[in-house]
């Protein structure tokens, strides 16, 4: 946990906890949660305390095994094929075809194969991928291994350490989901929202930092949070303490909310809920 | 040879067996735990300090819970559980009595065994009188009859509706529009090349390529997303609409909802294969047949919980309702603004529109005339092959 904190990133410890496990047990660990709070961040946290080299994934729509895990460099093979022809039989012509140089590496098959201290693989979005995408997964979640048929197996030098995220915009597959430890990761409290704030925008006065996080916070309290589509993250905060920042702001008014609110919101319908509320939104605590 | 296990060790003693008591309460409150989980958790807890309650709650969390649903009931179970497993065992014992005989694996299967268990508790107990059997009768018929109320009574199908069904899911299939997909599989014309066949096919003729083999993007339906209102004025066509969409729609991905005053989730139900379980698990799901409409709320409630799950932009939205709608028509112009601006296309299945003269003056007609993008009349229920046929014209329009 401290040395999360030392690189910037500030869990709870529900999800200390749950990394503990997911370094000292080589499993894979699944994080869901709200859009900003810090998913993608953990990983590169993790990069940065571990030493260990990011890679990342990015899934979408129609991620095929060979965009993930490996590829066969066809055009390569074919002009092999041509110039060997004359000269070799053709079972010296296959074995020479099917060598790891014409094998193209992609983000699954490279996390496998990285040199000591190995690789913090992140997967990240997994749920925008479709299902068949996933059972491409399961080998490597499980044994850390990918098969190749022309090749055999390759197994990990070193687990990677492998961090999933999904907003949830679709249920996973069981099967993925027992093979990985499972985090839900929640909006930070308070306190810890202030200590991120102010690490990640260290020129930010101590007052407006905490006029910005009590003001977030509301949001997404009750009463407020049922009135907006989506409450904003912490990645919104930062960003609005930035933007704060920018504009030489020293305290909170509503003009000024007014001005930035397309930083916290990003649909027109939350904006115009928002102006309304500005008043009991500022209000001093009671 | 044994050692003694050092102190704390989860994988042996007292704690061991109580994560596994642990996790055979979790699996009985519907968790998904198998064995291999519950090694994992026993070797997760070497890797924690045991002293701390809250750690041993988050390890545990990390192995045992794979959704935000479960996590409630893991919480209420652990406090449970790790203040007195005792008292645990005996609360859920209690609730089902059929854990006990877990206890004991029977050797017989557990129909004969129940067989054979029944008749000595028969012939122990005190004959009552009829009297009192005759109040025990009215108790339970009464609070049958009162749940009945409100659950949905869809019957199941009678023979010749389900043929019906299944022949017009059959002849008039329900033509939702393709759209290209992102994975792309062997066509006669393409934008790319496959590779892979053009390397086997090389390997065919001594290394020269005679055509080059293409590859384009598949095609794939729309995703659907069904909302059938199962108000009173709607009763006579819930029944036979959702029986037909649930054939016709079999190879599509599909969410599918009821609302009436409130929404419920019957996706679950359309998983069934066989339209009469489908049916039947709809019943029960259902909690407000029959009753008023409140679209406008139940659009709430989909948009929060289930928004971002069940709608996105290649999704169709068939809404069936005769638009008698009960509830704050500001709420519903709102709700449904949102809707259909976040659909591909958004087309209304109504009832009433079958009737010369019809127009929508019932407030949250007018809405959902404004806003959809289709309106069809449901012509008449009891031929189901008309609505299939104006269904087919209707999905071929919608672009």
């Amino acid at each position: 946990m401290a040395s999360l904190q030392s690189v910037g990133y500030f869990p709870d410890r529900s999800l200390a906890t749950a990394v503990h496990l997911a370094m000292r047990l080589g499993r894979p660990l699944l994080l869901e949660g709200d859009p900003g709070v810090g998913k993608t961040e953990l990983a590169k946290a993790l990069a940065l305390i571990t030493a260990r080299q990011l890679i990342r994934l990015q899934c979408y729509d129609g991620l095929e095994q060979r965009d993930a895990l490996y590829e066969w460099n066809h055009a390569a093979q074919l002009i092999h094929l041509r110039a060997a022809q004359s000269q070799r039989t053709p079972e010296e012509i296959e074995r020479e075809v099917y060598q790891p140089r014409y094998l193209i590496k992609r983000a699954l098959l490279q996390a496998l194969q990285t040199p000591s201290p190995g690789a913090v693989l992140l997967i990240d979005e997994v749920d925008r991928a479709d299902e068949p995408f996933e059972a491409f997964l399961l080998e490597y979640l499980g044994e850390y291994q990918i098969s190749i048929p022309e090749l055999g197996t390759i197994q990990a030098d070193i687990a990677p350490l492998t961090i999933l995220t999904s907003n949830r915009t679709r249920d996973l597959n069981d099967a993925v989901k027992r093979r990985c430890l499972f985090h839900w990761v929640q909006y930070p409290d308070r306190a810890r929202e202030l200590a991120i704030v102010r690490k990640q925008v260290p020129e930010i006065s101590d007052r407006l930092s905490e006029q910005v996080t009590q003001f977030v916070q509301r949001l997404r309290d009750q009463p407020f949070k049922d009135a907006f589509s989506r409450a904003p993250g912490v990645a919104e905060s930062v960003e609005w303490a930035k933007a704060l920042v920018a504009l030489d702001t020293l305290a909170l008014d509503p003009e000024i909310i007014e001005g930035t609110a397309g930083v916290l919101f990003k649909q027109r319908d939350d904006v115009s809920v928002l102006t309304p509320m500005l008043d009991e939104l500022l209000a001093p605590e009671t | 040879m044994t050692v003694s296990a050092p102190l704390g060790d989860a994988r042996h003693g007292k704690l061991a067996d109580n994560i596994v008591g642990f996790a055979r309460t979790l699996r009985r409150a519907g968790l998904p735990v198998d064995s291999a989980r519950i090694a994992l958790a026993q070797q997760s807890l070497t890797c924690i300090d045991v002293g701390q309650r809250q750690d041993v709650r988050h390890a545990l969390a990390s192995v045992f819970v794979s959704r935000l649903q479960d996590q409630g009931v893991f919480n209420e179970l652990f406090d449970a559980y790790f203040r007195n497993p005792d008292i645990a065992k005996q609360l859920m014992a209690q609730l089902l009595p059929q854990a006990k005989a877990q206890r004991h694996p029977p050797a017989r299967s557990s129909r004969a065994q129940e067989a054979l268990q029944a008749p000595p508790v028969r012939s122990n107990a005190k004959k009552p009188s009829d009297k009192e059997e005759k109040i025990e009768l009215d108790a339970a018929m009464s609070a049958s009859a009162a749940a009945h109320l409100k659950q949905a009574d869809f019957e199941s199908l009678n023979a010749s509706e389900y043929k019906l069904v299944e022949a017009l899911a059959r002849e008039i299939p329900l033509p939702v529009p393709k759209v290209p997909a992102r994975r792309r599989q062997q066509a006669t014309q393409g934008d790319q090349l496959n590779w892979s066949a053009l390397m086997r096919s090389a390997a065919r003729t001594d290394g020269d390529y005679l055509a080059l083999p293409k590859r384009a993007r598949r095609q794939t339906p729309l995703p659907l997303l069904i909302l059938v209102d199962v108000s009173g004025s709607m009763q006579r066509y819930a029944r036979l609409m959702l029986a037909f969409l649930h054939r016709a729609t079999r190879h599509t991905q599909r969410a599918v909802f009821a609302f009436g005053t409130e929404l419920t989730d019957l996706s679950r139900a359309f998983k069934l294969r066989d339209t009469d379980q489908m049916l039947s698990l709809s019943n029960l799901l259902v909690t407000d047949y029959g009753g008023g409409t409140r679209m406008g709320q139940a659009l709430v409630d989909l948009r929060h919980n289930h928004g971002r799950q069940v709608i996105g932009h290649r999704t169709l939205v068939l809404v069936i309702t005769d638009g008698l709608d009960t509830g704050d028509a500001s709420v519903l112009s709102e709700q449904l603004g949102w809707l259909t601006r976040q659909a591909r296309a958004t087309v209304w299945l109504n009832p009433l529109l079958r009737y010369d003269g019809y127009k929508p003056l019932a407030e949250g007609a007018q809405t959902l005339n404004r806003l959809v993008d289709q309106t069809l009349a449901i012509h008449n229920l009891n031929h189901l092959n008309g609505l299939a046929l104006a269904l087919n014209r209707l999905l071929r329009q919608v672009r």
